[in-house]
């Protein structure tokens, strides 16, 4: 009730003037006349040409036939030697009376649309429009040319050994990239509009004979049911199709790298991609996919369960250390062995605060250290790194502000934080550190505990996609094993149950 | 209905959270750190007890920035008299600005004296009751006055008064010139009312009757005689209580041998000299490893019971005066090999027979053993180890294995040199 009450509140329209388009929307939902000059008078309504810069139309006859025509193109997502060369010339120097449209012009591909709304979709997407007189439908000819970045390697997910390239901000390059990795007929890359207004698309990936069918539904359904203008790129979307908003763990996994994307596919998992997203989607997903990198496969065994011992351990030193620093000094200073906890009570003696404000206050530096390195212009950013070491560190420090063993959690802990290599995992990490830390300066090492179990039982909680969050270690499935540790890959015989794949035995 | 039952569940669930809380937190720079805490008589009241504590200042051994010491000394010594050591928390703060915390106590000093008391056993008792007491805090009884001896305890090179402790309990169990002696165990063996209970005896106070020319081994604390600019304490030798009381105290060589009879006990090794067989002039000095588990089997059935004791020591040779080769001779280390083994057990027997004849009880840990031929508590009760004990019959057999003979086994053949 009380709930409703809020939503109720907050939920109301704010009273700003409107205008109605209503009248833009009944011209758009007509057809194309069989009058040229009538429906290059509606076109050029709706792109208020010629005050729209980048809104061309090149009227001419077409040779032969000698009927009037326009082409209608926005030329800074065209390429207009296409049009030049495949389209206008084509036409001019046609003779030929009784050739069709689709004969004389020699673009890749050609459609027709009678639809204005249709036809306004496929320009805003880089085609040209080829109108003839007397014809009452629009030819759709393919020539779009959207500039964009080369392929660069990837530099948020970086491995040693492994393939470099990244995705970039073009859907076709990133499918192509796919593409490469999995050559298979089975691979499908259906495609989606999603948004009303910027007729944003979305790439949905996913191999037939293996992606659970219901989970490729569901997924669609979601999708579907989006309503909204614009979704820019992908990290928006994920905002928009995840479960839980509020929750503190991320359930879709977001990867710049084309190599994992490849992977996830051919276990049965489905891909999502986007223009303007230099990464992509993998649903559903698991805590292990966050705290997995490629490298741990790439590597060999020893190596690879190496690394994810390392990173398991630090995932661990960053959510305890500086909570069982302050539990333990503030609680149970008994637990320290004499030598460590004398040594501790000799740096806090001249400290002016109680441990857990001490620590709090490394942590916030810690971070602000973060963020203000991450959003520095480069020019200046080692000056970041000075201020950060010496002001926070050493001059802390010596004016008994902080005493040097904070200075050495604190810093264990934020090092141990950068191992989780998912920036969403690694937030959610962060976050939960300083719940622990408040949880221990409040209760101790009972506060901690308390919070971790409760943490447990809301990550076995959790689902993606109807996939349990920490499967397939809880709850069982069938699958190769490869949570905490992986196997020898010769031993990795299965695809992950817990996706229901409709081959459940790899090779 | 239920948004009801669900409200008044949280409501308690919260209150749940005031059970515990930050009242309870302490900043470790805001306590003051009770290494030891030493016992004595109250001078004119017998109610009472004078407490004296042993309080380690944090700063002092920490180079760390921000906590430097400076001046201050490296410890904090405080005796009153109080009511018992639980209560005298709060009166040494009349004194000490820092709260009084237990958290690192690591030793409980007794004077001799107070020990001796058959009140002894109801002060010691209360460290059963406090939190923070832990029961493997070792047990001391010293010779004078435990405010004397803690007084007059300067170490020099180990400022801090926990690794003095910790390292001195430490040395002399591994080489069996101390007795282990914690809490746990004097409860443990006071409660049991059977075998006798060994604690560290030490001093800071130098005996008149040093034992000039004697053999160093027959020595307790305070007999030691030695020379040189050093601390003044010194730990050797044990304290015998019976039944939570002490009356008695066991040489160093005693307690050793108390090492290797006890098999609740253990140590690394004892270096000792032995006599050489093939020269009286000479000793030979060795280093006796426990070489596995002491066998000690029991008849208790019969009307004189028996005990057979059998000790496997590992003996290496450290020194060889005579010059004797004796990795090439098989029938000399046959002989000293005998040698031994009659040495050990002479020195074993004595022992044994001292605690028959005059302590009427043994330190060595064996009712634990006796025990388990009993099948119910009331029949071992009756069986009345105390009164049993003095007239078992034991038999001690020592069996030697010889080690390694040193680095080099010939020997210089020092008539040859001379010639």
């Amino acid at each position: 009730m009380f709930k409703k009450l809020l939503k109720k509140a907050y939920q109301t329209v704010p009273d700003v003037p409107e205008k109605s388009s209503k009248e833009d929307i009944k011209l758009k939902d007509s057809n194309i006349g069989n009058n040229l000059e009538q429906t290059l008078d509606i076109f050029k309504k709706i792109y208020t040409y010629p005050h729209n810069q980048d809104f061309k139309v090149r009227n001419l006859h077409i040779g032969g036939s000698n009927k009037k025509a326009a082409i209608l193109f926005i030329n800074t997502v065209t390429d207009t030697k296409i049009i030049e060369e495949n389209v206008i010339k084509p036409l001019l120097s046609n003779n030929d009376s009784d050739k069709k449209i689709d004969d004389i012009v020699s673009v890749l591909s050609i459609s027709t649309e009678c639809k204005i709304k249709n036809v306004l979709t496929n320009l805003n997407k880089g085609s040209a429009i080829l109108l003839v007189d007397d014809d009452s439908k629009a030819y759709i000819l393919s020539a779009a040319n959207f500039e964009g970045r080369n392929i660069e390697k990837s530099e948020n997910e970086t491995v040693v050994k492994g393939p470099k390239e990244a995705f970039n901000e073009r859907a076709n390059t990133n499918i192509s990239m796919v593409r490469k990795k999995v050559k298979n007929e089975n691979l499908v890359v259906e495609s989606l509009t999603i948004t009303e207004r910027s007729k944003n698309d979305l790439f949905i990936l996913y191999e037939k004979d293996l992606a659970n069918d219901k989970l490729i539904s569901n997924i669609k359904k979601r999708i579907n049911a989006l309503d909204v203008d614009a979704i820019q790129n992908l990290g928006l979307l994920e905002q928009h199709i995840e479960e839980r908003k509020l929750s503190i763990f991320p359930t879709v996994l977001y990867t710049e790298r084309p190599d994992r994307a490849a992977s996830f596919i051919e276990d049965g998992y489905i891909v999502l991609l986007m223009d303007n997203s230099p990464a992509c989607l993998v649903l559903p997903a698991t805590f292990w996919s966050f705290y997995h990198s490629s490298e741990d496969h790439y590597l060999r065994f020893p190596y690879g369960n190496f690394t994810r011992i390392l990173r398991m351990v630090a995932l661990f030193i960053t959510l305890f250390t500086s909570a069982v620093y302050v539990g333990v000094v503030s609680y149970h200073s008994e637990m320290i062995p004499p030598d460590l906890l004398l040594a501790i009570a000799a740096t806090r003696e001249k400290v002016p605060f109680p441990a857990a404000i001490e620590v709090i206050i490394m942590e916030l530096a810690f971070e602000l250290i973060r963020e203000a390195g991450l959003r520095v212009p480069s020019p200046i950013g080692p000056t970041i790194g000075i201020v950060g070491a010496l002001i926070l560190g050493q001059a802390a420090v010596q004016a008994n502000i902080v005493s040097p063993i904070v200075v050495i959690v604190v810093a264990l802990g934020g090092l141990s934080s950068f191992a989780v290599g998912d920036i969403s995992m690694n937030f959610s990490i962060r976050l939960i550190r300083f719940l622990f830390l408040i949880a221990a300066s409040l209760f101790g090492i009972y506060g901690m505990a308390a919070l971790f179990t409760a943490g447990i039982f809301y990550l076995v909680s959790i689902k993606s996609f109807g996939i349990p969050y920490l499967a397939p270690l809880t709850p069982k499935y069938v699958s190769s094993g490869d949570t905490i540790f992986r196997r020898v890959l010769q031993n990795e015989m299965f695809r992950p149950g817990y996706v229901k794949p409709k081959d459940i035995k790899k090779k | 209905m239920i948004t009801k039952m669900v409200l008044k569940m949280a409501n308690l669930l919260l209150l749940l959270l005031f059970i515990t809380g930050c009242w309870d937190q302490r900043e470790v720079e805001d306590m003051a750190y009770v290494v030891g805490i030493g016992l004595d008589k109250a001078e004119d009241d017998d109610d009472r007890v004078k407490v004296t504590y042993l309080i380690s200042n944090p700063e002092v051994g920490s180079l760390a920035q921000g906590g430097s010491a400076g001046e201050e000394p490296p410890r904090e010594i405080i005796s009153f008299v109080a009511d018992d050591f639980v209560t005298s928390r709060n009166l040494a703060n009349t004194v000490v600005s820092k709260e009084i915390t237990y958290d690192l106590l690591r030793i409980l000093i007794v004077s001799e004296e107070f020990a001796s008391k058959p009140d002894f056993l109801r002060w010691v008792y209360d460290a059963t009751k406090s939190m923070e007491i832990r029961r493997d805090t070792k047990l001391l009884v010293t010779k004078e006055k435990t405010s004397e001896f803690i007084q007059n305890n300067q170490p020099l090179l180990e400022t801090r008064p926990h690794e003095y402790f910790e390292k001195m309990y430490d040395l002399g169990s591994e080489s069996g010139m101390t007795p282990k002696s914690d809490l746990m165990t004097f409860f443990r063996i006071t409660e049991a009312d059977a075998d006798l209970f060994l604690a560290a005896y030490g001093t800071a106070q130098q005996s008149n009757e040093r034992n000039k020319g004697q053999d160093p081994e027959q020595i307790i604390a305070g007999e030691f005689d030695y020379e040189g600019e050093t601390n003044t304490a010194q730990y050797a030798g044990s304290a015998i209580f019976n039944e939570g009381k002490m009356f008695n105290t066991l040489t160093l060589e005693e307690t050793r041998i108390t090492y290797l009879l006890n098999p609740t006990l253990e140590f690394e090794s004892i270096l000792t000299s032995l006599p050489d067989p093939f020269n009286e002039k000479y000793k030979i000095a060795t280093k006796i490893i426990q070489n596995g588990e002491t066998s000690i089997k029991m008849n208790l059935k019969k009307k004189n019971p028996t005990i057979d004791v059998e000790v496997p020591v590992l003996v290496e040779v450290l020194t060889n005066h005579s010059g004797i080769n004796f990795a090439k001779d098989k029938d000399k280390r046959e002989k000293l090999k005998k040698s031994f083994e009659e040495r050990l057990t002479e020195k074993i027997e004595e022992l044994v027979k001292k605690t028959q004849e005059e302590f009427g009880t043994e330190p060595f840990g064996w009712s634990l053993i006796a025990r388990k031929h009993f099948k119910s508590i009331p029949e071992w009760e009756t069986f009345d180890w105390m009164n049993t004990y003095p007239d078992m019959k034991i038999n001690v057999t020592t069996k030697v294995r010889l080690g390694k003979f040193g680095r080099q086994g010939e020997m210089l053949n020092i008539e040859d040199v001379r010639d």
